[in-house]
């Protein structure tokens, strides 16, 4: 090789390595910022970032995974769940190609959380197994915790999703109370761990979801022993929202152990907190609760007063379902006070709202 | 003249009404990776 070919080689060489470098840098750089986005709570534009990121493309393979695994949980929070479960799936097969244990780990995790919420259980506790034993062989106490948690909320879901709409808890089908005693035996494998190791916000965690579990498993005195430890972390950090769920939950356990007093205390708190922190669905249903709480008081006026609360929230929120249950409801109060008036005005707008929403039980109860 | 029209519990309450908490998500962090290659970088040349 002459001088010149090799000073066109070397050439050639530097403006590859300059162009390799330039694009690496670029793609940092949209990834960062992508990141950054995602941390305040915009998904959308994050999305757009890591997606020009790996258009730009890079050679670090644990970058790549990282912008897969951030663009999984940006689709994920945006509801999208096909696209996160492309974007887990993508980063479980690099994580699998290079031999990183640990993101191979975080990735099943990640991919499990997605099957769960697109009700495809077997192949989520398939993730979830694999999550917690790759846990366990690195010895990570805090993954092995939050696998075991994710087990717990994928056998929750499974339960809850053959559970007979309108049986009593504790009145479900054999299959589901399985998945749900299972449930159980995950959060409380998982609240062993958590203790140990000292990690409050998974503790409180677990115990708000273990609550549910044993709600739905008939347990209510256990489901308010668990709503309560949840309430007391929620207070401790000052998390406010989950404070709201604790008195909600709450509210619903005590329903069922027929102290309706107490769940309505803790159905006012609910409302209290849900108009503090400006969430109008969570009001609605908080004015729902209570006024179904004082139907079984047998407090119609007050039932009323509540169910008119939820109607105009309801409406303003455009919810005709809700609209629909309000105004069922206001019917069936007016009734028992007598006001039979009323009572065919809001018979006849249940009536109504059920044609046009489909509901054909809805319009079954409002013919009746 | 009050009638005892008290809805059963059952119809008032269904699993929906449950306030779950949030999924753990996991998280990798391209800005957490770089800090670390920086720190091995710094260690190695010390």
């Amino acid at each position: 090789m002459d001088a010149s070919s090799i000073l066109v080689s070397m050439r050639d060489e530097d403006q590859s390595f300059h162009v390799r470098y330039r694009m690496e840098a670029s793609c940092l750089e949209l990834a960062l910022e992508g990141e950054r986005l995602c941390k305040v709570g915009d998904y959308r534009a994050g999305v757009s970032f890591f997606e020009a990121a790996i258009q730009v493309g890079t050679e670090d393979l644990q970058v790549l995974s990282a912008i897969y695994s951030q663009l999984g949980n940006a689709y994920f929070h945006l509801h999208d769940y096909t696209k996160a479960l492309e974007f887990h799936h993508h980063d479980l097969t690099l994580t699998r190609t290079i031999g990183d244990r640990l993101g191979e780990a975080k990735a099943s995790g990640n991919l499990g959380n997605t099957l769960k919420v697109l009700r495809r259980f077997d192949e989520a506790v398939v993730c979830c197994q694999k999550h917690l034993d790759i846990a366990h062989d690195l010895h990570d106490k805090v993954g092995e915790a939050r696998a075991l948690y994710n087990f717990g909320n994928v056998y929750h879901a499974k339960g809850k999703s053959i559970c007979y709409s309108g049986a009593d808890p504790g009145d479900f089908p054999e299959e589901a109370m399985a998945a749900l005693r299972k449930a159980a035996e995950y959060y409380e494998a998982n609240l062993f761990i958590v203790k140990e190791i000292e990690d409050r916000a998974a503790q409180g965690r677990t115990y708000g979801n273990l609550g549910n579990t044993y709600y739905l498993l008939g347990n209510f005195r256990n489901a308010v022993i668990a709503h309560e430890q949840r309430l007391l972390i929620a207070k401790e950090f000052g998390d406010k929202a989950a404070e709201r769920r604790a008195y909600s939950n709450l509210g619903n356990a005590f329903i069922f152990l027929g102290e309706f007093e107490v769940a309505a205390e803790h159905y006012k708190k609910t409302l209290q907190l849900a108009r503090q922190l400006k969430d109008r669905a969570v009001e609605a249903q908080a004015c729902y609760s209570l006024g179904n709480t004082y139907t079984l008081l047998q407090d119609y006026e007050r039932a009323i007063d509540y169910h008119l609360k939820h109607l105009i929230i309801a409406q303003d929120l455009n919810d005709r379902i809700g609209e629909g249950r309000a105004c069922w409801s206001l019917g069936n109060a007016y009734t028992a006070l007598g006001n039979h008036d009323q009572a065919m005005h809001f018979a006849e707008k249940h009536l109504e709202i059920s044609k046009e929403t489909g509901d054909r039980s809805g319009e079954l109860t409002a013919r009746m | 003249q009050q009638q005892s029209t008290a809805v059963p519990s059952k119809q008032i309450l269904h699993s929906d009404a449950l306030e779950m908490e949030p999924e753990t998500m996991e998280t990798k962090s391209v800005s957490d990776y770089f800090n670390q290659m920086q720190m091995g970088s710094l260690v190695s040349s010390s």
